[in-house]
């Protein structure tokens, strides 16, 4: 007996990233053994819920492998890592639980493509596009602004727009540069 | 995005109710049983330099799911938690203490429908 840190999708299948829960809530087949060998439970947070969100893609290794990523998982991992050392400090025997195949969460199997990436398949039509700012853009915003430093002007590349005209984006970049 | 078998529902459970004492009441198997997802609430043995950490991803995972309109209630209490919830925006639950596993069932069967869902629309502004 000892203490089990599970990883955090084992507990709660909605922080599955689309399509990949396997269950309502609770992943039993893994809590169920843990129990049955009286093992204490201790649930690690999600890293691609908390970087990615909800919404994310199925995704590889090398493409969440970035250095803000890697950030990010080191933070966190700093948390898991006090939590671990304190029940080790108690003499505490400690496993640890992953997902297998996960690009974060595996522990002998991950997930690997080097090419993978681009744009993912959509059906047609697919009104991905609206009015707003990106997130950075706001971010930038706010760091801005409390700064008391005005939002400059602003032109966009708009390539990935659907009737994209390079002329008038052209024409939205020079009247942004003119002011 | 494809459907898949999440239930949008998620219990913010004290470490007493993952971990009950003998003959104590373990929430997780109740959470199974109706269908909610758990998250952990940090141990109360930590000492304010593990616990505070942890707290503070709890909540912005939280956040993230209650952004979405996932349901999610409180489990018993935790020192800290209003306030990292707080930090991040996202108010209280609805809460339960409870003694047995059925006034617990009772609680989670008897919550209002989340706002997600996959015949609702996932997400939520």
């Amino acid at each position: 007996m000892g203490v089990a840190f599970v990883a955090h999708c084992l507990l709660n299948q909605n922080s599955k990233v689309g399509d990949g829960a396997h269950c309502a809530g609770v992943y039993s087949p893994v809590i169920d053994v843990l129990r049955e060998k009286g093992w204490r439970i201790e649930q690690m947070p999600c890293p691609e819920l908390a970087f990615t969100g909800l919404n994310r893609f199925w995704a590889v290794k090398e493409q969440l492998d970035t250095v803000a990523y890697r950030r990010h998982c080191e933070r966190l991992a700093e948390a898991v890592a006090g939590a671990i050392g304190a029940r080790v400090k108690q003499g505490e025997d400690v496993v640890l639980v992953g997902v297998e195949g996960s690009p974060s969460m595996g522990v002998t199997i991950t997930s690997s493509d080097p090419m993978r990436g681009g744009r993912p398949e959509w059906p047609e039509g697919t009104a991905e596009h609206v009015s707003g700012e990106g997130l950075f853009v706001e971010e930038i915003r706010k760091a801005l602004a409390r700064r008391g430093i005005g939002f400059p002007r602003v032109a966009g590349e708009t390539h990935a727009i659907p009737g994209h005209d390079e002329a008038v984006q052209r024409a939205g970049l020079e009247s942004a540069l003119e002011g | 995005m494809k459907p898949d078998a999440r239930s949008f529902r998620i219990a913010l459970v004290a470490d007493a109710y993952v971990n009950p004492p003998p003959d104590g009441l373990d929430a997780v198997a109740v959470a199974a049983e109706t269908g909610w997802g758990v998250m952990q609430l940090p141990a109360d043995d930590y000492p304010p330099e593990v616990a505070e950490p942890l707290l503070a991803e709890v909540a912005e995972q939280m956040e993230e799911f209650a952004r979405h309109g996932y349901g999610f209630v409180l489990v018993g209490e935790r020192a800290g938690l209003p306030e990292a919830l707080a930090h991040v925006g996202v108010p209280l639950p609805d809460q339960i203490s409870p003694r047995t596993s059925s006034q617990l069932a009772d609680f989670l069967d008897g919550q209002p429908a989340p706002r997600a869902g996959w015949d609702t629309g996932q997400t939520a502004s």
